[in-house]
């Protein structure tokens, strides 16, 4: 995790917070920090300590499934990747006597004279992102958690699955080892539940549980897999698929609640009794069962929460607003995350940007003061210089050299063509290695380094770092990964191991021959951002922006801004979406740095990331105008469509009508229920079918919401939702059972007998067959709503321009479904809002947020730098085949013209350095820096060279 | 700590208290967008409950 | 490894290079007859790459990506 890595971010562990006093911009924190009983920066995360420590306890990060020292680290890639005294458990700090870790260390990074210590930070913001964690699984009495080794909690199962887990990724049942043969999944364990856990749904169990589920199926394909559920709620993104390919890959769902397990102690086999939805009982055994736990807050907020002086919600978890997210009661102090309620990972990270961004505008006057980036001494010309390779060889203490004999392996270097000098290092890493190197290349004037020791992936950014401060390009250097593939994985071949390390060293010293420096490509960015869509999201995304001080362009297609958000007359939570919508109308176009342009659509979009050329058209009294836009990033906002069906007499009936109109009716006075009347609701309209693949996500809430206005403004009237899976998430579930107790009947119909309309006086009749008494139920009602599905807005000119991928429901595609949901496939594109996918006001809010704090970072830094494994082309061999720029997957070729002849050319800011030109490349025109053919070939040939 | 004058000028610095997920990523987000971060965690290392899930969806690819 | 096939390994820095440090972090242990060459992409590796591995004695090429 790159975090570690920042030299801007200093990361505080073993840490709470004692005191928050001051005001927004300048805030003083006291932390109480409580010692680790290791120097981290002497530590070097070998793990002899924790071979030597006596003490064994449960591993926390294995949910207890396994054991670990006293002494340990978290987990494998923990960052800081330091080990830490356990004080608990601990046989020095609990009876005085031990210290075997102090011996075993070979860095004396083990320190017991460390105290608990306050120091006071001084900061601008706050950002709250503490957090949940999974509900107590002995909470709930009538599953017996606590008596069966063979019922685990959601988490739990994760690590049994994983392959750094306690069973190295073997699906096994802890109380005997053994493969399960059935396994079943109880869903809404803790959650929505009025007696044993929380009432709210916790939005994440229905989608994990589908994805161990396929999981374990991968791993063990004759499992059998049962799901006992209320309600699947897939919603979001991909999610139904999802679902659709658990069933096809054939796991069991069952729509019950199992209110009881009971366990055999002879066999640890579980047995579970249920009631099926249509009153019949059934029983089951099974061999292991999984409990996906509901997700509730840290005990830990009330503390934190007091000391901040802001709010939590009823259910502890911190309290924000609808239209203001990420925002609390004290201005200065933000919340993101798993704290503010449960959410999917997408959220999360969306939330963690906007509360970034909400920083970043409250002290954008201060960006940059407190920050410092490297300063580096001019490099040095090696042009005419002799080949002059030094090879350092790591024993990272016994991790390397407790099976290669790396001293051996030094001398073999010493021999390979090129080299001048070679050592062996207990520490590679260490600083006062890092001191050796910068030495030894000054002194012995090498112009190459190459570095036997862990991977590259991790450590070559360090070396790189080191060897620049010794005035060595960055791409002098080759790595030689001789731990993490080699010691590590060869523990008992000694003698081939060290072989292997000689080996994969003259292959790295026969490419180090041929690297050459190379310069880092920087582009500079237009200082400018085009946003496009002036809906709830592009005006969000506008208005931090601008408030950030950055030049917007926000253009919209119809004359008036406002979007989708027009539509909403009011909302669950009670807060006004007219007052909000008008003042951020008001805001937005009142914004000295935001040009909004109304009626106007985009043309055609040139350029790339930091230089975009757009071309849009408005039109005005006389025709149509053309201006060109120049600008460094984009945002793409332009929201999402109703979609209209063909079915259940819409358009044929005056009474059948959609959702949000009957809110507008409803709102208008249009409509004003009486006592006799009857409103039926359909959802799922278009949704989950042949139609679209997808939930809309955001239907039910919105059926929740009418059909509780309705009852309040007539508690009389009838009103029914007729639906497939309720899917009202998060704290929206509180609603849900505030609309069953005022009476809302909600009937459930299958999609294979979708409900019967027909027209009648002064209505429609409704039939639906119900399936708990298994009868058809016939209302005749005054007023029918459709719940249809949200569907992406066709603009074929705007994606011709963009050529920014959609996903197959066809929403724009985020880069990374999980970690980057906000980042196009196109470098400098964000996307946010519904033209992602459908969401509610909130979470549009905060992705407009996420998108403008991924934008004002390359605006803010004012250029992008690439790293030098960009492809070049020699356009002398070019012979113009366009072969390249075919193959390109992130459009990073043009083919151009030079004295007539057709060329290709590299858009270094967009190449990412994969190489399939190169390979594709009929002229060997094409090379990547630090991995041309030479040095690939060079490398191959070593390899023979034994 | 770096600036001790309790002025009205804003400080450049923001503090982040949580290392999961969501602290990393605002972390990330900030100190690339020109501010100093105090990352604060409880426990002994930065990751939260995303370091112990085993494979997050749709693809099933690795956590880390 | 006289007696073992000398494998020749293009592995891809994001996925399979990647997986090969976590297998060592994991410390699975697998037979010391492959040597690595890291590339961005797997997409990188032009066939003569293999060719020219079994001209220098390779007698398997496993592509990583």
């Amino acid at each position: 995790m790159e975090a570690g890595r920042s030299p801007n971010i200093e990361i505080i562990t073993n840490a709470e917070i004692k005191e928050i006093s001051g005001i927004a911009g300048n805030f003083f924190v006291k932390i109480l920090c409580y010692p680790r009983y290791v120097d981290a920066a002497k530590c070097t995360g070998c793990g002899v300590c924790a071979q030597y420590c006596p003490v064994t306890i449960l591993d926390p990060h294995n949910r207890n499934l396994s054991l670990k020292k006293a002494i340990d680290i978290q987990y494998t890639q923990a960052v800081p990747s330091s080990y830490s005294v356990n004080p608990d458990y601990c046989l020095f700090l609990n009876k005085k006597e031990c210290k075997q870790c102090t011996r075993a260390c070979q860095t004396g990074a083990i320190n017991f004279d460390q105290k608990p210590e306050v120091s006071e930070y001084h900061v601008g913001s706050i950002i709250m992102a503490t957090g949940f964690k999974e509900c107590d699984a002995s909470s709930i009495e009538s599953y017996g958690y606590k008596d069966s080794p063979n019922i685990v909690t959601g988490l739990e199962f994760e690590r049994i699955s994983s392959a750094s887990g306690p069973y190295t990724g073997k699906i096994l049942r802890p109380s005997d080892l053994k493969k399960p043969q059935k396994i079943a999944f109880i869903q809404c364990a803790g959650s929505r539940t009025q007696i044993s856990g929380k009432s709210y749904c916790s939005s994440v169990c229905c989608k994990y549980a589908v994805k161990d589920a396929i999981v374990a199926l991968e791993h063990e394909p004759d499992l059998d897999i049962t799901i006992f559920f209320m309600d699947m709620r897939l919603y979001g993104k991909g999610f139904e698929t999802f679902y659709e390919r658990a069933r096809k890959s054939g796991v069991t769902f069952i729509r019950s609640r199992v209110s009881e397990i009971k366990h055999d102690k002879d066999t640890e086999d579980l047995a579970i009794e249920y009631i099926k939805e249509d009153g019949t009982l059934h029983h089951d055994t099974f061999n292991l069962i999984v409990l996906p736990m509901g997700l509730e807050p840290h005990k830990e907020n009330y503390s934190l929460a007091k000391t901040a002086g802001i709010k939590l919600n009823t259910h502890g978890f911190f309290q924000t607003g609808l239209f203001n997210p990420l925002n609390t009661i004290r201005e200065g102090i933000y919340v993101a995350g798993g704290c503010k309620g449960p959410m999917p990972l997408p959220d999360s990270v969306m939330q963690a940007s906007g509360a970034a961004v909400c920083a970043s505008e409250l002290l954008k006057k201060s960006r940059g003061t407190l920050i410092s980036e490297k300063a580096f001494a001019e490099e040095i010309s090696i042009d005419q210089e002799d080949l002059r390779i030094g090879v350092f060889v790591c024993n990272c203490g016994k991790n390397i050299g407790g099976v290669v004999d790396v001293v051996d392996v030094k001398k073999y270097a010493e021999t390979l063509p090129g080299v001048v000098v070679s050592t062996d290092n207990i520490y590679s890493c260490s600083e006062d290695t890092q001191v050796l190197i910068k030495e030894t290349v000054i002194n012995e004037k090498l112009n190459r380094v190459v570095i036997a020791a862990c991977t590259p992936r991790t450590h070559e950014p360090l070396f790189q770092t080191t060897i620049r401060e010794a005035g060595l390009n960055k791409c002098l250097f080759e790595m030689v990964n001789i731990r993490d593939q080699c010691s590590w994985v060869h523990a008992y071949e000694k003698e081939e191991a060290t072989q292997k390390a000689k080996d994969l060293i003259r292959m790295a010293v026969a490419k180090a021959g041929l690297i050459q420096p190379l310069a880092e490509p920087v582009i500079n960015i237009i200082p400018k951002a085009l946003v496009i869509g002036g809906g709830l999201a592009g005006m969000t995304a506008a208005l931090s922006l601008a408030e950030q001080g950055f030049e917007c362009y926000l253009i919209e297609k119809t004359s008036v801004l406002g979007g989708n958000l027009r539509n909403i007359h009011y909302t669950l939570d009670g807060e006004d979406p007219k007052l909000y919508l008008n003042e951020l109308i008001d805001k937005v176009s009142n914004h000295n740095l935001i040009n909004v342009i109304t009626e106007s659509e985009v043309e055609s979009v040139n350029g790339f990331v930091g230089n975009f050329h757009t071309v849009i058209t408005k039109s005005s009294g006389h025709g149509t105008d053309r201006e060109e836009l120049k600008h460094g990033i984009i945002i793409l906002a332009n929201g999402a469509a109703v979609y209209e069906p063909d079915e259940y007499l819409y358009g044929k009936s005056e009474n059948v009508l959609l959702q949000h109109l009957l809110e507008e009716r409803i709102a208008s006075g249009q409509f004003i229920p009486a006592k006799e009347d009857s409103v039926v609701m359909i959802q799922c309209v278009g949704s989950r079918d042949d139609n679209h693949s997808y939930c809309s996500s955001i239907c039910c809430s919105m059926a929740i919401k009418n059909a509780l206005k309705i009852k309040e403004i007539n508690p009389c009237t009838n009103v029914y939702v007729l639906y497939r899976d309720m899917r009202p998430y998060g704290f929206h579930e509180d609603f849900y059972k505030d609309a069953r107790d005022r009476g809302v009947v909600f009937i459930r119909y299958d999609i294979k007998h979708k409900p019967d309309v027909t027209e009648i006086d002064g209505g429609v009749c409704v039939t639906v067959r119900d399936p708990i008494i298994n009868k058809d139920v016939v209302i005749d009602a005054k007023i029918l709503a459709l719940s249809t599905a949200i569907i992406p807005r066709e603009d074929k000119k705007l994606e011709k321009a963009l050529s920014v991928p959609k996903s197959a429901e066809g929403f724009f595609l985020e880069s990374h479904v999980q970690l980057k949901p906000v980042d196009s496939y196109v470098d400098g594109i964000y996307i946010c809002g519904m033209s992602q996918f459908p969401k509610p006001i909130d979470e549009s809010i905060f992705q407009a947020k996420a998108a403008a704090s991924q934008a004002s970072i390359l605006l803010a830094r004012g250029y992008v730098k690439s790293e030098p494994i960009v492809s070049f082309c020699d356009t002398d061999k070019c012979i113009g085949c366009g072969i390249c720029e075919y193959f390109c997957p992130y459009n990073a070729i043009k083919m151009i013209r030079i004295n007539k002849k057709r060329k290709a050319e590299i858009v270094v800011a967009a190449c990412k350095g994969c190489g399939v030109c190169s390979s594709y490349c009929p002229a060997r025109a094409i090379s990547m820096g630090r991995f041309t053919d030479e040095q690939i070939l060079a490398q191959i040939k070593a390899f023979g060279a034994d | 700590m770096k600036n001790n004058n309790r002025d009205n000028k804003l400080v450049g610095a923001v503090m982040v208290v949580g290392g999961g997920i969501t602290g990393i990523q605002a972390a990330m987000d900030l100190s690339e967008a020109g501010y100093y971060v105090y990352l604060i965690e409880r426990s002994s290392a930065i990751g939260g409950i995303m370091a112990g899930l085993d494979k997050t969806f749709p693809t099933n690819d690795c956590a880390i | 490894m006289s007696n073992e096939p000398k494998i020749l390994g293009f592995l891809c820095n994001w996925c399979c290079y990647a997986a090969a440090d976590s297998a060592g972090v994991a410390r699975f242990q697998y037979p010391p007859n492959i040597r690595v060459i890291r590339v961005m992409c797997t997409g990188r590796i032009d066939p003569v790459f293999m060719l020219e591995g079994f001209i220098n004695g390779a007698d398997g090429i496993f592509v990583g990506g």
